[in-house]
């Protein structure tokens, strides 16, 4: 039993570690898109973003601030802006 | 935890359940359990007229997962107590992740 | 084990600390089936179960029988006290 099986979330450590604090895209299942700075993640891919912007048809359609999106809304969540 | 304990202190008053199916039903809370299924008594439809067939419905079982929303009377809340609560329970699930 | 500890000592707040950094603050709350609340959030817990005082619920209904002129109706509802069951929850922000 070592950590990585304890802990789902140490198995992506180094990935997450290399895109924390930058800006990610977050995809919901519902088609939404969220871009934001990523503060942190969890084992249930609960995600809390710094200046969230909500997009639909490739425009900003609202700017959250911080937000806290809930792991089990979420598909993907990519790298880069 | 905290939900459950909560739910418990509301035990007695009226409260009104919105389903997730936009069913409104209000009644008196009699049990809940730690799914936060919860049992009414003299349990009415806010809205009979669109839901005509839960007028004769007066005591029941309501499954906690069908839940949305569950409105309740801000007399029967001590905020204070439940915010302490929420920040004690946060800490111990940070403690226990540790 | 200790050094895997080592590895993370730049400790970052988990996600969920964002939200008991709202408690008694005025939150924005998304939900499925288009919804949003926004109130004072007083109780939370790891599931998103939330309880919101003075509650404003707003529904948008959208009508889009043409995917260019989408027309958006609300409704807003008033709630003084507002228990939300956390599996509708997608999304909670502090308003500032």
């Amino acid at each position: 039993m070592d950590s990585e099986t304890q802990n789902p979330r140490s198995g992506m450590g180094d990935f997450i570690e290399s895109i924390r604090d930058t800006t990610v895209m977050v995809k919901l299942y519902s088609g939404a898109v969220y871009y934001g700075e990523l503060q942190n993640i969890d084992g249930y891919m609960n995600v809390s973003l710094n200046e969230c912007r909500e997009i639909r048809n490739g425009k900003v359609v609202r700017n959250w601030g911080e937000a806290f999106i809930r792991g089990n809304n979420v598909s993907y969540i990519g790298a880069g802006s | 935890m905290l939900f459950f304990s909560f739910f418990k202190t509301l035990v007695d008053h009226e409260i009104t359940v919105e389903l997730k199916n936009e069913i409104c039903i209000r009644g008196t809370l009699k049990s809940v359990d730690q799914f936060l299924n919860m049992k009414l008594d003299n349990a009415g439809v806010v809205e009979d007229v669109r839901w005509p067939h839960l007028v004769s419905t007066k005591d029941l079982f309501i499954r906690g997962s069908v839940v949305r929303y569950v409105h309740l009377p801000s007399s029967a809340v001590d905020t204070q107590l439940l915010e302490d609560a929420t920040r004690r329970e946060a800490e111990a699930a940070k403690n226990k992740a540790k | 084990m200790a050094d895997v500890e080592v590895g993370v000592a730049t400790e970052v707040p988990e996600p969920l600390e964002l939200v008991r950094l709202c408690v008694d603050e005025v939150v924005i709350v998304k939900l499925r089936g288009d919804r949003e609340l926004k109130g004072r959030l007083h109780a939370y817990d790891s599931h998103l179960n939330l309880v919101l005082g003075d509650v404003e619920e707003t529904i948008y209904i959208v009508d889009d029988e043409d995917e260019d002129v989408e027309s958006v109706r609300t409704i807003k509802k008033q709630s003084e006290m507002l228990f939300v069951r956390g599996d509708s929850v997608v999304l909670v922000s502090p308003t500032r």
